[in-house]
């Protein structure tokens, strides 16, 4: 009754609107998951208003989830109990679901599956089983089933992978007909499918240090070439470094033989910072790189010969000279050569400003590459530097390129 | 209370009975258009603007259809592909290149705050990039939202005729990317003719590595699977490569992934591999009757 008073009454919010506000917050009132602080208000407007009497027959409103201090799961699991123990008929268990649902981030449990199966516990097992076809094929008891499915699919949306002990559950509360059942089928035949499918996997949990997270990133993105090393430098090792920081650079063999063959004429650029996605975690990284050497690419253009063209098939028996052995091992592209230019290193440091970047290219200079000293580098900063970049390199430093022969600065 | 109701009552008389519903209207009996309730009326020009602008696209749709004719009567098709040789469908080094794609958010209907655009990158090749966010209005209707999409245009014959890519001699899917470490899906849409087939779409993902570094990704046609506004289907089946209408990526801002992304693609090509046996990747269980999409 109350209920459909209630949409009538939001159906013509514009034009009943003093009847409304003076209902409406007994009817929200009612709803489980309203706030504390929200209920307190509203039995407040209560007072004024015609609905006084009736708000006296509704159940004491409080938000358990909302007001809880300490927000761990053992708390969490904490109220689910004391709600299962609350009465036997556990009333609003269908809300009390939602509520548990809604607050899971904060108790830091959305990825957790025993929590999700405790809330499945709250139904009561048996009830909605449906006895006939009738209500088998009308989705029996559907607020229930709705509330299950809702739960699995933000287990979906979590990435939490049900288990069998949870179909057991189900299957408890809504046999075998049941719509949560369906649910959970279709995500048991997809999830294990699609759960270990990325060609970089990534633990569980990610780490919450940044060090280890930008180890992680740089991994993945030296995993072109399995020749691959990440080093982790400390730019204490410098002794006239600004930043006291750490740096996660990944050069391969192959990487180090081309910059050693790379001429000191040409430039290298510093370049960043770009962004790599780990899971849902974003790291700057910056690349050590050179323009394409487009004299070495257009000579592996000229070698391949077009192997369509039937115009002139040369017979190789008469008259003809037969192929010359010479230059038959040529130099093959690495995978670091690429059009647009020729990584020689990626990095990401802890700061991830100009100086640290200065840093990294000591720290190689020190680990072997001498060739930095003639080398010029240039820094290539893309428009997003961090706010600590400005300031410690000044204002009118963060221009957009700037040459920096670090051979000078050291002597 | 009841004065209450009876006046509400009175105000029912003139509202139309179309507004009366608190939830969302569900059809799933049949849908009058492809867009299911999202298509943007746009203006339609003049009579005579359309039949100048018929004439200036006649020329074009003549020289279309007299290579289709040639074609025709040739009658010369490749009828070998060349294993391990990679066949270029959608190259991002062609000209115009760039009015070929969509690119479509969810911000384009209000239902979100996400911005995308594809362009030419500094590599030559395209690169479509933006911001996803899984903020929305929260008008008690959308539960989540926050995703970027591209999509080529309906494949089209001489005249504006529709038809389908037939890629039914490859069954490899070749990508060169170069990506963010986000994972983007992967769309062949296979729209059919009665509306249940409209929103047919092949899904599969493309992990990408992130880094300065392309990378190639090659996917078996037998991995995708069928999937209906959003929803893996129950009865699957391995995708008819002669009915595909549309390629598209799309990204979403899924488990706190808000933030931007950038996906550099240089072309999208076929391949036939003789090697790959596997025609459809998932088992076929039977469905229990009545079980399938309820």
């Amino acid at each position: 009754m109350m209920r459909k008073l209630h949409s009538l009454l939001r159906l013509q919010g514009g034009i009943n609107q003093t009847l409304y506000r003076h209902t409406a917050p007994t009817i929200s009132a009612r709803n489980y998951a309203t706030d504390e602080a929200n209920a307190n208000a509203d039995s407040n407007n209560n007072k004024n208003s015609n609905a006084k009497r009736e708000s006296k027959s509704l159940p004491a409103i409080r938000n358990p989830f909302g007001a809880a201090q300490e927000k761990t799961k053992n708390t969490y699991l904490t109220m689910v109990e004391i709600f299962e123990e609350r009465d036997v008929h556990r009333r609003n268990h269908v809300e009390f679901i939602y509520a548990a649902l809604r607050h899971m981030p904060e108790f830091g449990v959305e990825n957790d599956l025993e929590v999700y199966k405790a809330l499945i516990n709250v139904m009561p097992k048996g009830k909605f089983i449906p006895t006939n076809v009738f209500q088998s094929e009308f989705m029996h008891y559907p607020k229930q089933q709705q509330c299950i499915i809702d739960l699995l699919e933000q287990m979906e949306d979590n990435g939490v992978m049900p288990d069998y002990e949870m179909e057991a559950m189900l299957l408890n509360v809504f046999g075998k007909k049941g719509h949560p059942l369906r649910k959970y089928w279709r995500m048991m035949y997809w999830m294990p499918k699609f759960k270990n499918l990325s060609p970089w996997p990534l633990p569980d949990q990610l780490p919450d240090d940044t060090l280890e997270l930008a180890r992680l990133a740089v991994e993945r993105m030296c995993t072109v070439d399995l020749r691959s090393k990440v080093n982790v430098f400390e730019t204490k090792e410098l002794k006239d470094s600004l930043d006291d920081t750490w740096i996660v650079s990944g050069m391969s063999v192959e990487q180090s033989k081309l910059l050693k063959e790379h001429s000191p004429q040409k430039a290298l650029y510093i370049e960043g910072p770009f962004h790599i996605w780990i899971r849902n975690r974003r790291i700057n990284y910056f690349t050590l790189r050179a323009d394409a050497d487009t004299e070495f690419l257009a000579q592996l253009d000229e070698s391949q010969m077009d192997e369509d063209d039937v115009s002139q098939i040369g017979v190789p028996f008469f008259g003809r000279a037969p192929p010359r052995r010479h230059n038959q091992l040529g130099k093959v592209r690495s995978v670091h050569q690429q059009d647009d230019g020729t990584i020689f290193a990626i990095c990401a440091t802890g700061t991830s400003t100009k100086d640290s970047l200065l840093s990294w290219i000591r720290l190689l200079e020190l680990h072997g590459f001498a060739e930095f000293g003639q080398i010029p580098v240039l820094f290539r900063f893309k428009s997003t530097v961090p706010a600590k970049a400005e300031e410690i390199a000044g204002p009118d430093q963060s221009s957009d390129m700037e040459a920096l022969n670090i051979h000078k600065e050291h002597t | 209370m009841h004065c209450l109701v009876r006046q509400t009552s009175r105000f029912r008389c003139w509202l139309p009975a179309a507004r009366i519903h608190t939830t969302v209207v569900q059809q799933t009996f049949w849908e009058r258009e492809k867009k299911s309730g999202y298509k943007t009326k746009l203006p339609e020009p003049s009579k005579k603007e359309q039949i100048i602008q018929g004439f200036r696209d006649l020329k074009a749709e003549m020289k279309l259809w007299q290579q289709e004719v040639k074609e025709k009567l040739e009658s010369d098709p490749i009828l070998v592909f060349r294993p391990g040789e990679t066949d270029v469908v959608f190259d991002f080094k062609a000209p115009d290149v760039l009015d070929k794609w969509t690119v479509t958010t969810d911000a384009d209907h209000g239902e979100g705050k996400s911005s995308a655009t594809l362009e030419l990158s500094a590599a030559g090749a395209g690169l479509f990039h933006g911001e996803v966010s899984s903020q929305h209005t929260k008008d008690g209707i959308i539960k989540r939202t926050g995703y970027a999409n591209i999509r080529t245009k309906r494949v089209r014959k001489s005249f504006k005729r529709e038809t389908t890519y037939d890629w039914t001699q490859y069954n490899m899917l070749i990508l060169k990317v170069r990506g963010d470490g986000r994972s983007y899906l992967i769309n062949l849409h296979t729209e059919g003719y009665f509306d249940l087939m409209w929103n047919d779409i092949y899904h599969y993902v493309l992990y990408t590595r992130g880094g300065p570094h392309w990378q190639i990704a090659k996917i078996p046609f037998s991995k995708f699977f069928l999937s209906s506004k959003g929803r893996v289907q129950d009865r699957q089946n391995a995708i008819h490569l002669n009915c595909v209408t549309h390629f598209g990526f799309s990204v979403a801002a899924k488990k706190g992934m808000d933030g931007p992304f950038g996906l550099e693609i240089d072309y999208v090509g076929l391949e036939y591999d003789p090697s790959h046996r596997e025609e459809f990747a998932y088992e076929m269980y039977r469905t229990p009757k009545y079980i399938v999409a309820t």
